[in-house]
């Protein structure tokens, strides 16, 4: 996917070791859209993953810009452009989804995230969290809370909206070697039992039971 | 028993599964809520008699009628909350203008919080990236070809591509178009992916 | 995932209850037999058996779930519940012997549901209801699920009818999964539809013009 993507944008790299390559980049995109895809809860926030892929496609918009029109590179750069969008735009859409999904409990993790914690949202979906929950509490309150007993004019939205399921099940592959995974037990005559994961295998988990490696990039999920 | 209109509320909606929106119940909300006044006056009198004469007895009663208050609380807001979910829905299908026909199901409550919700989610999006910001709301299915062959199932008017031609959609007519500039027009129904 | 843009809030899972789920407010408006241990004063005309202003202690009568959480109380009993037929020993013993028979919808339609939530009382029989309900589904998962899988482009409404709630949701899963592969398999996945909602709105417009 990478390879019309390095080439139009090869000329906008400083020399500089640390910069990621373009290919690395949305290798790095990829795997936060699938673990944001099939995790059950928030991740953590990517936005300077967002922030590199963004200003790759205006680059690569501009560079096309420039190529003469019926072109056949420019078609082909066209294409890719467009699957990076979607990639990108489907990666946000899941995280948007959540954050409507769950907003009480996201933004209530925000709060007590202690100081240089990474945080779960960047700047902009953190004040689309908090207008969201404003938005919705102030509606329930103008139609109906408020027309209701002193005693029951409010509804806590952190008991009403659901919490996200850590036990759902999920797919994943090992990328590093892990050793003495404990498993929770299935049934009551089942015991807790430990497991090894062989790099490259893939497994079919509680999604609890192995949130810590998909957060440290350990495992992917797919 | 009590609480029977709160359920008729939430039956109503769970008719209609797969997420559309039925006219706002006025009627019904009202209902629910003139029972729960009525409710909420009898257990304070209630706890005052309980009160002052010492009337234990009254106990089970005023919890009875207590239980039925929240649980109509319950049914008002549940009935309220999958309302908005459907709502906000509606700005994924359709994008930020609706049609009359469903504005015309909502309360103005709800107008309100959908015009707000649509200003927070453009405010959102306009922040990623650039001086433009990104449409998620777009770009729905992974690419696999750049145009499409589409049919216009309606009379839409000018419409500017990417390049700035302006092609005249007609109903009927037929176009080969940028895929990523038809996306939204299809889940509209206005234009039709034909595939050959 | 990202198909159907309206999700609604999901039913709790095993013995909670989502408080905005249209299901689980649905399920715990189902009837429990009880008797209430202390007298209700002032409420008699909930009774439609008598025309006393008090419900009497000692009395036998049908209460929703929600009530019956409400009011029940581990240490004052103000009411016992008693099993619903489906629960008791008899029914047990017929789920026991061959759970694919029976019709699940027409006992429930939230057999499991009620199943679950029976256990926040104190029956004695609590262990053997959990042990069933939960022998039942297992039983008859194999089934639903293969059916799901294997029933396409076909009618499905007599696969269906003898499903209890939770199953016809994980039938709709499978059946979801099942028209995507073909989709994918046949090239079509790429295609741009309408959204169903969009279209669901234009019938609805239509047949209220008809009308």
């Amino acid at each position: 996917m990478a390879d019309a993507f390095s080439e139009a944008s090869d000329r906008s790299e400083d020399d500089s070791q640390d910069v990621m390559t373009p290919a690395e980049l949305i290798a790095k995109l990829e795997q936060a859209w699938l673990n944001e895809k099939f995790s059950p809860e928030l991740m953590e926030s990517k936005s300077e993953i967002v922030e590199c892929v963004m200003e790759q496609l205006t680059h690569m918009e501009g560079n096309l810009q420039r190529v003469r029109k019926g072109d056949i590179k420019a078609s082909i750069h066209r294409m890719e452009i467009d699957r990076i969008r979607f990639v990108l735009s489907s990666y946000l859409r899941s995280r948007l989804r959540k954050i409507e999904k769950y907003f009480p409990h996201i933004l209530e993790k925000e709060k007590s995230r202690a100081e240089g914690d990474p945080s779960f949202l960047s700047p902009e979906e953190f004040a689309f969290a908090k207008e969201y929950l404003a938005n919705t509490e102030s509606y329930l309150k103008t139609v109906a809370l408020r027309h209701m007993p002193p005693n029951l004019q409010t509804v806590d939205m952190l008991k009403a909206v659901p919490k996200p399921c850590l036990d759902s099940f999920v797919f994943l592959r090992v990328h590093e070697r892990q050793e003495n995974i404990l498993v929770e037990p299935e049934t009551d005559e089942q015991r807790e039992y430990a497991i090894d994961l062989e790099e490259g295998s893939q497994h079919l988990m509680r999604y609890s039971t192995i949130a810590p490696l998909v957060a440290s990039g350990a495992v992917q999920l797919i | 028993m009590f609480c029977e209109k709160g359920v008729e509320l939430i039956k109503e909606l769970h008719l209609l599964g797969d997420g559309q929106l039925s006219a706002f119940n006025e009627d019904g909300i009202r209902q629910v809520l003139d029972e729960m006044k009525a409710l909420y006056e009898q257990n304070q009198s209630d706890v005052n008699e309980a009160k002052s004469e010492g009337k234990s007895e009254l106990i089970p009663t005023i919890k009875f009628r207590h239980t039925c208050l929240l649980r109509n609380q319950r049914c008002v807001a549940a009935y309220l909350y999958d309302r908005l979910l459907r709502i906000r829905a509606l700005r994924w299908e359709y994008g930020s203008v609706l049609p009359a026909s469903i504005r015309f199901h909502m309360c103005a409550e709800e107008l309100e919080w959908f015009n707000q919700y649509k200003k927070s989610l453009a405010m959102y999006m306009r922040s990623l990236g650039g001086e433009e910001g990104l449409d998620i709301t777009q770009d729905m299915k992974p690419p696999k070809s750049l145009y499409i062959e589409v049919r216009c199932l309606k009379d839409h008017g000018e419409f500017e591509i990417d390049d700035g031609t302006i092609i005249l959609l007609k109903k009927n007519s037929q176009h080969f178009l940028p895929r990523w500039k038809c996306e939204q027009l299809i889940r509209q129904g206005v234009l039709e992916h034909v595939i050959s | 995932m990202e198909k159907q843009s309206y999700m609604p809030v999901p039913p709790g899972v095993g013995m909670e209850e989502n408080f905005l789920s249209l299901d689980d407010i649905l399920l715990s408006h189902e009837k429990l037999p009880c008797t209430t241990e202390t007298a209700f004063p002032r409420l008699g005309f909930l009774e439609k058996s008598s025309d006393a202003r008090d419900i009497p202690e000692g009395v036998k009568m049908e209460m929703p779930l929600w009530l019956v959480k409400g009011l029940y109380e581990h240490k004052r009993r103000t009411l016992s519940v008693q099993l619903p037929k489906v629960y008791r020993q008899g029914w047990r013993t017929v789920f026991g012997a061959d759970p694919t028979v029976v019709d699940l919808h027409k006992m429930g339609p939230y057999y499991y549901g009620l199943g679950s939530q029976l256990l926040h009382f104190d029956s004695p029989e609590n262990t053997e209801i959990a042990q069933t309900v939960l022998q039942t589904f297992i039983g008859r998962f194999r089934r639903t699920m293969d059916s799901s899988q294997n029933a396409y482009n076909e009618d499905t409404s007599l696969l269906v009818e003898r499903l209890d709630g939770l199953e016809r949701a994980l039938f709709q899963a499978g059946q979801s999964g099942l028209n995507d592969f073909q989709r994918w398999e046949k090239g079509h996945s790429s295609h741009l539809t309408a959204s169903s909602l969009v279209l669901n709105y234009r019938k609805r417009k239509i047949t209220e013009v008809q009308e």
